[in-house]
Parts: C-alpha cells; sequence; structure tokens
C-alpha cells in the first residue's frame, strides 16, 4: 500500500448525514484514484483512528461536523484552525471521534500527519440510511473539493 | 436528614446517551433510575428487505466498538437458516477475530473509561502525565488487538473478509506467525495489567442476581452454544425469548428484560461467573489475584473480570494461531449452502454480554423480518436494581461522591447505549 496520501472517511452510514464519509469514500473508489492516493473507509473507528493516522505522510479527512453553516455547506480546516469542544473532564472515549483522538495524540506528543478535514454540517443523523436533501445535493460539489485537495 | 440532587445527563465515559436521575428529600428516596434517552432503533428497518449477503455488513455498522460481535453473530443467523457448515479453519479465524474484538474492547473500558475513576482523573488525558507506562500500555495493547482483527477481518473495524460461509481473504502464515510474537510479547502487559487493576480499591457492594451468558462444553463460550443461567436455567438459543422477556418502561427507550428473577446481569463478569472453570490457567490464575472467585456479586467487578478475559484471549489467541499454523493456512472458498425460506437465531457473547439476531429468510434469501437483543438492554434492569440498592448504603456521603459512585456503577456495565452518530463539533479559532 502506498503511504503517500490517504482520504479517510468517518461517521456512521446507518445514522443519515453522519455517512456521508464513507459514502465520499465509496465514490471515490467508484470513479478511480490518481497512483499514490488511497480512499478508506474509516466508520466509527474511534480511537483506531490514531493508528491510522500513523500510516500516512497526508491524510484528508471528511466527516460529518456541526462546523457552523448550513445543512449540506462544507468547510475546509486545518486542526490547528478549530477549537474542537472537547474538554478534559467530559471527554467521551468509548466511541472517540476525531477530536479526542486528535487531543490524545497531542497529550502524548506522537507526530501526526499533515490532516486537512472537510467537515459538512449534516441535517439530520437519526437512524436511517438516507441522506437529507441538502446533503444529498451538496455531495457532488463535496466530492469535487476533494479531488482538488488531491491535486487533480 | 440527607437531600440529594444528583441529575447527571450523558454520564461521561459511556458510550451514547444516558442519565442518572436521583432525588432524595429529607432522606426519602423519590426517584432513582438509569434512564436511557436514545437506543438503537430500527434494527428490523435496517435488515428487512435486504439479501442474506448484506447483513452482516450492514449491522457490523451499528457498533463501532462491537462490529465484529455483530457481524459474528449475524452470521451465525444466517449460516445456521442456510445450513453452512464452517470448516475447521473458518471456525478458528472466526474465534481468533473475535478473541481481537474482546481485548479492543475490553482494554479500552478497563484503561481508559474505568481507570480514570480510580487514579483520580477525569479522563484519559490526564493521566498521561501521571500515569503514562499505563496510557502507553494500553494504546500497545489496542493496536495489537486492532491488527489481529484486521489481519483477518481485511479491516479493522468494520471487517470487511467476513462472509457467508467464511471468508473471502485468508491471512498468510507470516502475518499469523507475527502477531503471535506480538502476543507471546503482550503476556508482560497481561501481567502488569493485572497486577494495577488488582491493587485498585473497588468499592464495595454486593448484589445477587441472576448471571446469563452462553455456555459450551468444550471451552469458554464466545460464539453459539447454548444459553445458561446461574440460577441452573438452559435454554437452546432457539429459544431466547424465554431468557430475554423484553418490555417497554416509560422512561426508557431501551425495552427491559427479565427472567427467574425481576432483572439478570450479562458481560464478563456473567460469562466469569459462569464458566470460570474454562478459562486457561494464566487467566484463573488472574482471577484469583484479582479476588474473583464465582458466584462474584459485585457488578464494580464486571471490569475486573475484562482483565480476566484479555488474559484468556491472548492465551488462547497464541493456541489457536499454533493450530492454524500446524493444520497449514490455506486459502478456501466459502462453504456451500442452500438458500431457502426459513428462520434462525444466532448468538454470541460480545464484550459486554450476551447478543441475539434473530432473522426470517423468504426463499430468495431476502430478510423479511428481524430482531435484535443487545447486551446493554438486558442489563438496563439489573443496573436499575443494582441503584436502588447501593443508594440506600450510600446516603449519607457527600453528593459529589454519591453520583460519582453511580457514574462509577453504570461504567461498570460498560453501557453502550446508543451507536451514535459521530459528528465532530467544531468551533473556528
Amino acid at each position: 500500500m502506498n503511504k503517500r496520501l490517504a482520504v479517510i472517511g468517518l461517521g456512521n452510514p446507518l445514522r443519515g448525514d453522519d455517512g456521508v464519509g464513507p459514502w465520499v469514500i465509496a465514490e471515490l473508489t467508484r470513479q478511480g484514484l490518481p497512483p499514490g492516493v488511497t480512499a478508506y473507509d474509516g466508520g466509527t473507528a474511534g480511537l483506531d483512528l490514531l493508528r491510522l493516522l500513523d500510516s500516512w505522510e497526508q491524510v484528508i479527512i471528511v466527516d460529518a461536523g456541526r462546523v457552523g453553516q448550513e445543512p449540506g455547506q462544507f468547510v475546509r480546516f486545518t486542526p490547528d484552525q478549530a477549537r474542537w469542544s472537547e474538554t478534559r473532564d467530559t471527554l467521551s472515549l468509548h466511541n472517540m471521534g476525531l477530536s479526542e483522538v486528535l487531543a490524545l495524540a497531542r497529550a502524548l506528543e506522537r507526530p501526526l500527519p499533515a490532516i486537512v478535514i472537510f467537515g459538512m454540517q449534516p441535517g439530520d443523523t437519526d437512524w436511517g440510511e438516507r441522506f437529507s436533501p441538502a446533503v444529498q445535493a451538496a455531495l457532488p460539489t463535496l466530492v469535487r473539493a476533494i479531488r482538488e485537495e488531491i491535486g487533480e | 436528614m440527607t437531600t440529594l440532587n444528583v441529575n447527571v445527563h450523558h454520564v461521561t465515559r459511556v458510550e451514547g446517551h444516558g442519565s442518572i436521575v436521583v432525588d432524595v428529600k429529607n432522606g426519602e428516596i423519590k426517584e432513582c433510575r438509569f434512564e436511557v434517552v436514545e437506543a438503537p432503533r430500527f434494527f428490523e428497518a435496517f435488515v428487512r428487505g435486504r439479501p442474506y449477503s448484506e447483513l452482516s455488513h450492514i449491522t457490523s455498522r451499528i457498533c463501532g466498538i462491537c462490529a465484529v460481535g455483530h457481524a459474528t453473530a449475524s452470521l451465525e443467523a444466517t449460516e445456521k437458516a442456510m445450513g453452512v457448515q464452517l470448516t475447521e479453519q473458518a471456525t478458528l479465524l472466526r474465534k481468533l477475530m473475535f478473541h481481537g474484538e474482546i481485548i479492543d474492547s475490553h482494554i479500552l473500558h478497563t484503561y481508559y473509561l474505568v481507570a480514570p475513576d480510580f487514579l483520580g482523573a477525569g479522563s484519559v488525558i490526564p493521566l498521561i502525565e501521571t500515569h503514562r507506562d499505563a496510557v502507553l500500555l494500553a494504546l500497545r495493547v489496542k493496536k495489537l488487538s486492532g491488527d489481529l482483527c484486521a489481519i483477518i477481518g481485511g479491516r479493522h473495524t468494520h471487517p470487511c473478509a467476513l462472509t457467508v460461509g467464511g471468508f473471502t481473504h485468508t491471512p498468510g502464515e507470516r502475518e499469523l506467525r507475527e502477531i503471535q510474537a506480538r502476543l507471546v510479547d503482550a503476556r508482560a502487559d497481561m501481567d502488569a495489567s493485572v497486577d494495577l487493576f488488582a491493587s485498585l480499591p473497588w468499592p464495595e457492594f454486593e448484589r445477587e442476581t441472576e448471571y446469563v451468558s452462553l455456555h459450551k462444553d468444550d471451552e469458554y463460550a464466545f460464539i453459539g452454544g447454548t444459553v445458561v443461567t446461574s440460577d441452573g436455567f438452559s435454554y437452546p438459543i432457539e429459544d431466547y425469548k424465554q431468557v430475554t422477556n423484553e418490555e417497554c418502561v416509560p422512561f426508557s427507550t431501551a425495552k427491559w428484560t427479565h427472567h427467574n428473577r425481576d432483572a439478570y446481569m450479562v458481560g464478563a463478569l456473567a460469562r466469569l461467573n459462569n464458566n470460570h472453570d474454562q478459562l486457561h490457567p494464566r487467566a484463573q490464575a488472574a482471577a484469583a489475584k484479582l479476588g474473583l472467585r464465582p458466584i462474584v456479586t459485585n457488578p464494580f467487578l464486571n471490569s475486573a473480570a475484562q482483565v480476566v478475559e484479555m488474559v484468556h484471549c491472548v492465551e488462547d489467541s497464541i493456541r489457536i494461531i499454533d493450530e492454524l499454523l500446524s493444520r497449514g493456512v490455506q486459502p478456501e472458498a466459502p462453504a456451500p449452502f442452500k438458500v431457502e425460506a426459513t428462520e434462525a437465531v444466532g448468538s454470541c457473547d460480545v464484550p459486554r454480554g450476551i447478543l441475539f439476531h434473530h432473522y426470517v429468510y423468504d426463499e430468495d434469501g431476502i430478510c423479511t423480518r428481524a430482531n435484535c437483543i443487545i447486551p446493554t438492554n438486558q442489563n438496563m434492569a439489573n443496573l436499575n436494581a443494582d441503584m436502588k440498592v447501593l443508594l440506600p448504603q450510600i446516603l449519607d456521603r457527600p453528593q459529589d461522591e454519591v453520583r460519582h459512585l453511580l457514574e462509577m456503577l453504570v461504567r461498570a456495565y460498560d453501557p453502550c447505549i446508543s451507536c451514535s452518530a459521530h459528528c465532530l463539533k467544531v468551533e473556528f479559532v
């Protein structure tokens, strides 16, 4: 496996718009990727994300996120541009998300790859396999933006 | 007279969302319960109308921690329905992968969720400063168990190589040898874990209940077998509803279960209580060191039983790999099966306890009905019964201490209340 660049999609496809990450991975795989780029469905990897991040020089993460936008709008950012909402005392680690994994990595002083995050504002994350209309409509734009980030 | 008002919304370090509600006025307990505000629902809706070949992949997405457990229980049901006889190699690989997930889940729960309660930390992050070696040990073991799952399942969190009749991928002998060497090395981490958890001041609390788990005559049961209880009952898996007797309760979206008593407990402690003698000798020694002599009736010790099971799974994984290597590992086509209108129940004892998947298939192998009973729901009535006994015993303590002990009790059950969405919450600087 080439270790240069990975696109990692996070989320649960059974939870409506939370499934954006895995959907993007399936779509990128279907369309095909340039050499040296791997698309990886991280699902609800939790702490295993730390293991995954260790494996690449550069990582693009796609995840549903409350990024202060309208549903279907997305934000491209790097970890140092974000103030994650975790606090020391309420950290839920059992099924950790990206913010907790990054906090742990920083606290352990583990080297991390260069990370770019695409966070798409979800509309509905209740149980179900359908995207909300706004997210559904925005998916092609998200995929194009990720392809641009890959450098195509 | 004591007046307490404990209202913990969304207990931290518990998967999903659950709330503790305690209301004590002048020494009289008005309210004392753990309520679930969100639970896995619509399970049937996900799988109804889907072909047999997709079910294990869909259900493995229910939970990121028990993905292998759900997939394995799902395949148990489908394979029983379709008359599949797994090969010996496939059976060994399924067991090995299951052990990987037990270790994976237990190491996270014991070190990152339970240990902070004892080591005076609100979470694992401050532990990095005070108990760095322990945090790194847990990460090391977590990586090992994740790699063990990945070489068999093709991918760790949501295994893709599991299929009806066997596997679509076979690990190589070199991969197995490498992971076995790491498992042997992990014995030192297991010994250190037993010492650490044996040194913790576990809360003193006893409440006798009924313990329900799988049982097999020839091994410590995780996959298949019969359903047994510590009250002496035994049922074939197909008769699971005679054990679970699900009922709705008004303040919880999770259905409660009861069998011979008002409540029963499932999970590592139930398995240890029912099947202690089948644990690997090293795991039995660990149990003795941790003070676990069946029948153990302190629910806080469920986490200690998880440490024992980690030792067992490390040892049994080493043994299984020996067996695989001496047989020779060969790529195999999935075992043959017949698609027909049928129904079956599959069961595994996953990290949090006994899990049932029940499917009805039509003649084309399309799932027309399904039922899934998860361990956490089965523990709800028992957890609430524990709280009702524990609270009067600790009423004279400060409110913060009462809250902390109740939270610890909830965490001891390692509840997976909801396989939640994993949205980021981001503010920009």
